[in-house]
């Protein structure tokens, strides 16, 4: 491998990187805005230039690819006092904006101006006034004065999103980002230029002025848009999620997720129609009950029916801990009619990272033994069985029955049973009998396998009444930890719901059945054990970064 | 006298000093408060009454009406017990100190002390090391570790003060010849006070009545910046009163204390020098006896609003490696006086 | 105690500590015949100079506006985390406004720091240090009772411009 020496240091580089690569790859951070691992070189922002030995003059080290022997120095006077002048350079025009902008706090420039800059200008002039505040796109807002042009996010929308929509007009300091005359900049992956904006050019709209970025906690997890399973953070403040931002994982979703998945995929945890008791139907209405008596009255009513007459519907949304336990029951219980209601819409996809099939988890639900058409089980049989009488009791999680296709307002008005687990009110959570609150996945621990069949872990980042932010080992921001019961900070609602796996634990408990599961691990890691596809994983190996299960054909019928 | 006329008179005796004696406790709080903002350049309590002189009782109903916290960790029966234990050896320690000569009144002889115990010196001592109890059992019961750490030092710092306390009374017994307060109240005629015959004996007295009554510089057991309020950390309401006047309590025995041992108890040399006789004379005797008091609560405050406090290791280098062989030294003094000039 | 060496030996009068003790004597014996610099508070009240900190107020501008911009900063300086707020978009040419402002006042400790690190010179520690509640909630002001005048303010504003 040859080998090139930066801040005195040798570093072996494969062919064709570049001196920023090479150095990044080694622990080295040269400073760069217009340079981005996954986008093409640009070379116009200039910070990152190095000194290089028999160079006469310094070197943009994102462009200048590494050498065999190549003598590079990152930390000389000549660089720092080159850097010092390119910072002075990007900050004339640019407002002093930081107290409005939104980027303050994850903004490149700022922790450059930290790190790399003397800290005042001689630019004493008026600087250079640009339009603020416009709808660049229906997801987006631009601020052209802040725009350091990087082109990062011409690069992307041209690059990766494949739509090629923005562009640089005009010239010198009056240059600024626009798309088309007429035009919105609204691919379905626009913002991720949000991400990338080393500035607050590009800001969020649906996060716009919420919250400042170090008053949230980060909690990694998944997307539960679509099977894809993209990588994210989830912020929270004040025990409520803020915002989705793309979590770096190069095996699904590289830096990037889709627009949907970042705004829409939270709203419900957050919702006004969540369910906020268990509550089981006493003389036509559905009366809140203590989870005692829920538990007990589930348990009760299960028992009345013959297993034939009884259906279990488990849930793509919910995680492989709560579909295997739902299974288990099921076994339990000698229940054969098993199945599980899919969620594909056809068509919407791409071959970046949209996928049809709209829900986290069907390929997990799969592997933990509930699939469409168990047994020979389809959902036509369960509509039609529910029309002749033959299934007279239901239990569902986190899902809609009526959204089954076909199913119309009376299809199940025979079911002399129905009980569903439901973080949210529905048509299904309206007509049951006794109706458990669940956690969304944002309040609970547990795994996804996405459609390519990697199996990724969920963290509770949203605390319910059954937890304690600290005491569960959730990520706490720095208001979370310092704060007391009597701080309105610390007074967000906690929603008093449970995980279904608990859920489903505590009926077995109350059948007599030998369910004894603490935490979401604990399940798993009986999967382990059980499921020959998740042979040898458990939650330490799976981490942050998810783990491909071995096992060939994990694909599931549709 | 009957029995009946010795009851009646003791008893009216009791009722008269408790009287006196609670009343001089309020308000040597008040005068603690006072000395100190008059040492700090203020004006002190000032709202209660005229200059504040309600201000004692205004205290009491404030301490009455708040609430009493018992901590869930703690022995509640010695909890509750310790602050009585203070308060009752504070007060029954003043039976045997004399505070007058014997005087005639309506043809009784009356002895101005409510019990002339012949080993009255003995009960004193006895007494006051029970007060220990009272501060150690308050530490130790409120399960917390300022008041045990608080009980400690202070059973510590009491019983290694008692030492050298004990050994400065061996002097005054020598010369005396008694254990009884009465007899070395009148062993002290004229100038013949214990303290101008043997002032070492006096210093170790007096520095380790300071300690004793864990007032500063030796306040330690409730050394604020360490333990938080020491023994008495977990107190509230009338529980922390009753600790609160103990130490008042405690200061004006100690005070009388000296008095009776060292500064000639109720003896005036006026009453002798202008041959007063009478009900004059007794009166000058009381007034003297009160005055002497007065002026050693006042050095008590003055000094606690003057010195720093002491650091432990200190406390105890003083108790056991000064004190303690000065106040042999005194009794040596004292056998060297009697032997060489026969008093 | 130890083999420990002091700087400066103790000579034998300091040594036996008694004639310290009289000096100290002496000096709170004098202090008590001095005249008292007693301030008889509710009657009389103290008149802070500019650089007092008190509580903490947002600076309203002429045109009852705020000119807080809801950064958040003082919020994220703030050693007791006594600041709360919530930004929200306005039409102004600011972009931003504080939606909700809250100041614990039995957080707060007057550091002064919220002032310091404000960019738009919008919270400033005023002379007012009569804070009284009787229940918890009513020690969080809100901006209703952080908003003061800017003429009220005049005497902080200088001195902050002299002396920040």
């Amino acid at each position: 491998m040859p080998k090139i020496i930066i801040d005195s240091k040798e570093i072996e580089f494969k062919q064709g990187q570049t001196i920023i690569e090479a150095a990044r790859e080694n622990g080295i951070d040269i400073p760069h805005f217009c340079w981005h691992p996954k986008l093409s070189v640009s070379g116009n922002c200039r910070v990152c230039l190095v000194e290089v030995e028999k160079m006469p003059k310094l070197v943009i080290s994102c462009a200048t690819l590494a050498a065999d022997g190549m003598v590079v120095n990152t930390r000389s006077e000549k660089t720092l006092s080159a850097r010092r002048a390119v910072m002075e350079f990007i900050l004339i025009n640019h407002p002093l904006d930081c107290p409005i902008c939104d980027e303050a706090g994850e903004c490149k420039l700022q922790d450059y101006a930290y790190s790399h800059s003397v800290g005042e200008s001689r630019f004493v002039e008026e600087k250079a006034h640009n339009i603020k505040r416009t709808e660049i796109g229906p997801r987006i807002m631009f601020d052209a004065e802040r725009c350091i042009s990087c082109s990062r996010c011409i690069r992307f929308s041209s690059e990766i999103a494949g739509a090629n929509q923005l562009t640089f007009t005009k010239r010198g300091d009056r240059v600024t980002i626009s798309t088309f005359p007429g035009e919105s900049f609204d691919n379905p992956y626009s913002m991720n230029t949000v991400d990338i904006c080393p500035v607050g050019a590009l800001t969020n709209k649906d996060f716009r002025f919420k919250s400042r970025v170090w008053e949230m906690s980060a909690t990694k997890s998944i997307c539960t848009g679509c099977s894809r399973g993209c990588n994210i953070d989830i912020w929270v403040r004040n025990n409520k999620i803020m915002r989705l931002t793309p979590r770096n994982n190069e095996q699904v979703n590289a830096d990037w997720m889709c627009d949907n998945g970042r705004i829409n995929s939270f709203k419900f945890v957050n919702a006004e129609d969540r369910i906020d008791s268990v509550q089981v139907r006493k003389e036509g209405f559905l009366q809140p009950v203590t989870w005692e008596e829920g538990i007990k009255t589930a348990a009760v009513s299960l028992k009345k029916f013959k297993p034939h007459e009884i259906a279990f519907i488990g849930s793509p949304y919910a995680t492989n801990e709560d579909n295997y336990l739902m299974a288990k029951l099921a076994k339990a219980l000698g229940v054969q009619n098993i199945s599980i209601i899919q969620h594909s819409v056809e068509g919407d996809c791409d071959d970046i990272l949209i996928r049809e099939d709209k829900t986290p988890n069907l390929t997990g639900a799969a592997l933990a033994g509930i699939r469409p058409n168990y047994n020979g089980f389809s959902l036509n049989q369960l509509v039609d069985g529910i029309r002749q009488k033959k299934i007279k009791a239901v239990y569902i999680i986190e899902d809609d029955l009526y959204s089954i296709a076909g199913a119309d307002e009376k299809a199940f008005a025979n079911l002399e049973l129905l009980i569903v687990n439901s973080s949210n009110r529905n048509k299904t959570t309206l007509s049951a009998d006794i109706v458990f609150p669940a956690s969304t996945f944002a309040e609970k621990n547990g795994t996804f396998v996405n459609f390519a069949g990697v199996v990724q872990r969920i963290r509770p980042a949203v605390a319910t009444a059954e937890m304690d932010r600290a005491l569960d080992g959730m990520e706490m921001s720095k208001w979370d930890k310092f704060g007391t019961k009597f701080d309105r900070w610390m007074q967000g609602e906690k929603k008093d719901a449970k995980p279904t796996w608990r859920i489903i634990t505590q009926i077995g408990e109350q059948l007599g059945m030998k369910f004894k599961y603490e935490m979401a691990e604990n399940v798993f890691d009986e999967m382990s054990g059980a499921i020959k596809e998740f042979a040898g994983t458990d939650y330490d190996k799976i981490g942050s970064e998810g783990l491909k299960l071995k096992s060939e054909k994990i694909a599931v019928n549709v | 006298m009957s029995i009946m006329e010795i009851v009646v008179i003791t008893l009216i005796k009791i009722v008269a000093i408790l009287s006196v004696f609670l009343l001089s406790v309020a308000y040597s709080v008040y005068f603690e408060r006072k000395i100190a903002s008059w040492a700090q350049n203020r004006v002190g309590p000032n709202r209660v009454g005229w200059n504040g002189l309600l201000q004692p009782f205004a205290d009491v109903f404030k301490l009455l009406l708040k609430e009493d916290i018992v901590p869930e960790a703690s022995n509640k029966p010695l909890h509750t017990l310790a602050p009585f234990i203070a308060l009752l050896v504070a007060f029954s320690t003043y039976a045997v100190i004399p505070f007058g000569p014997e005087v005639e009144l309506f043809g009784y002889k009356i002895n101005l002390v409510v019990a002339d115990v012949n080993i009255g010196i003995l009960y004193v001592l006895a007494f006051t090391s029970i007060a220990v109890y009272g501060i150690t059992f308050a530490g130790w019961s409120s399960g917390s570790k300022y008041s045990l750490l608080g009980g400690i030092r202070s059973s510590a710092q009491m019983i290694s003060y008692e030492v050298s306390m004990g050994f400065s009374v061996g002097g005054v017994i020598l010369l005396a010849e008694s254990l009884s307060p009465v007899k070395i109240v009148e062993a002290q005629h004229g100038w013949m006070w214990n303290a101008i015959i043997q002032p070492i004996g006096f210093i170790t007295f007096l520095v380790s009545s300071f300690a004793e009554t864990n007032r500063l510089p030796f306040d330690l057991p409730e050394a604020e910046p360490e333990l938080v309020g020491g023994y008495h950390t977990e107190y509230s309401s009338m529980k922390f009163a009753g600790f609160f006047l103990a130490e008042y309590a405690n200061m004006i025995i100690s005070s009388a204390l000296i008095t009776t041992l060292y500064l000639g108890g109720w003896q005036n040399p006026l009453v002798d020098i202008f041959h007063i006789q009478g009900g004059w004379a007794v009166a000058m005797q009381v007034g003297a006896f009160m005055i002497k008091i007065a002026l050693l609560l006042f050095f008590f405050i003055w000094v606690r609003w003057s010195l720093p406090r002491f650091r432990y290791d200190q406390l105890m280098n003083l108790g056991w490696k000064v004190m303690f062989p000065l106040a042999l030294l005194n009794i040596i003094w004292v056998a060297v006086l009697i032997m060489v000039f026969k008093i | 105690m130890s083999g420990m060496k002091r700087k400066k030996d103790l000579t034998f009068l300091q040594r036996i500590y008694l004639p310290e003790i009289v000096k100290g004597l002496k000096l709170t014996l004098t202090n008590m015949f001095r005249p008292n610099v007693t301030l008889q508070y509710p009657e009389q009240k103290f008149t802070p100079p500019a650089s007092y900190r008190g509580r903490p107020v947002l600076v309203e501008d002429k045109g009852n506006a705020e000119r807080c911009v809801a950064c958040g900063l003082c919020a994220r300086v703030c050693p007791a985390l006594a600041i709360e707020v919530q930004a929200s978009e306005t039409e102004n040419e600011k972009e931003r406004y504080p939606v909700k402002f809250e100041i614990n006042m039995l957080r707060c400790i007057f550091c002064g720091f919220c002032e310091e690190v404000c960019p738009e010179e919008a919270i400033v520690m005023s002379k007012d240090y009569e804070l009284v509640f009787s229940k918890r909630s009513d020690a969080i002001y809100g901006k209703d009772k952080l908003l003061v005048p800017i003429d009220n303010l005049k005497d902080r504003l200088e001195f902050l411009r002299n002396f920040k």
